[in-house]
């Protein structure tokens, strides 16, 4: 049976408490990027060219395959919780367990993009100046900074995907209460919507 | 809801990926002016797809999406003061001050 607090009336009432609650969460969270998309923002109206400069030196093959590799393992997410809502659980371990491996890939190839930039001389707030070829060290700067930070996002979301697997597979999440598998997916979501800004800035245009 | 079909979530999945692609092609194209305006709506045009579908925003009650809204609207408005702060100010509000003697 799926654990229920005492102080929740319904299931249903539990299940808008849960959700409304994440929602609030998570437009908190996005005060965190709100600082640092705004100093981005201000900073490249001061200096375009030095932006534009950082971006053609960006890993671009990497930063969009991360983009693929994430847009994918939202949708895998969706899935599972679609999966447990049709009271198919097994099907919805393995979705949760391949969102988490996805995230794995993505911050491998994230490890291997800040190595290659670190070998060719780029650093946050430093390195050799003549690898930055122009390129605003303010740039270089703010891309570690966001794309770590949203690192530590994902590395936190691949925990919570693997302890949701263990809680589904062992039945402490059930269908009736899937509003705890979404809850986690939204976060994993708004991981994903992050990306899906930070990627233009730092990688296209 | 159970009984309902997942085809909505893998067209959502599948018009993402392809709005990733098309940006990915424009930015070895070369819009000028226009590749940054053009890049960030195609990546809000993504972000709602991921708002409204996958966190099923357009299910929830109208609370959830006031909340979803003013959250949005705020950061705007952040975002383009203090663009129009740096663009407008003279002399420019981030330029380093010459170093003294």
């Amino acid at each position: 049976m799926p654990e229920r607090t005492g102080h929740f009336e319904s299931p249903e009432v539990e299940a808008h408490a849960a959700r409304l609650g994440m929602w609030t969460f998570l437009a908190s969270e996005l005060l965190l990027f709100a600082g640092l998309f705004t100093l981005y923002s201000a900073s490249r109206a001061h200096d375009p060219a030095g932006f534009h400069a950082g971006i053609v030196h960006s890993a671009r093959i990497i930063g969009s395959t991360n983009t693929a590799i994430l847009l994918t393992s939202s949708l895998t997410m969706a899935l599972a919780v679609h999966e447990l809502r049709e009271s198919r659980r097994s099907a919805c371990v393995r979705l949760v367990l391949a969102t988490a491996g996805l995230g794995v890939i993505f911050l491998c190839l994230k490890g291997l993009e800040y190595a290659l930039h670190l070998t060719h001389g780029i650093a946050p707030g430093g390195g050799r100046p003549s690898a930055y070829e122009g390129a605003s060290t303010l740039f270089w700067s703010l891309y570690f900074v966001m794309t770590g930070i949203h690192a530590i996002h994902v590395l936190v979301g691949v925990g919570l995907l693997m302890w949701s697997a263990q809680r589904v597979r062992r039945g402490r999440i059930q269908p009736e209460s899937s509003h705890r598998l979404h809850v986690v997916a939204m976060y994993w979501h708004l991981v994903d919507v992050i990306w899906i800004f930070l990627w233009p800035l730092f990688y296209l245009a | 809801m159970k009984g309902s079909s997942a085809r909505p979530l893998v067209v959502t999945g599948g018009a993402l990926l392809g709005l990733a692609a098309v940006s990915f092609a424009l930015s070895y194209v070369g819009l000028g002016a226009a590749s940054l305006p053009v890049a960030l709506a195609i990546a809000a045009s993504k972000a709602l797809l991921v708002l409204a579908v996958f966190m099923e925003l357009k299910d929830e009650p109208a609370s959830a999406k006031w909340a979803v809204f003013t959250a949005i609207l705020l950061i705007s408005i952040l975002v383009l003061f203090a663009v129009l702060d740096v663009a407008t100010r003279t002399p420019p509000p981030l330029a380093v001050p010459p170093s003294g003697p």
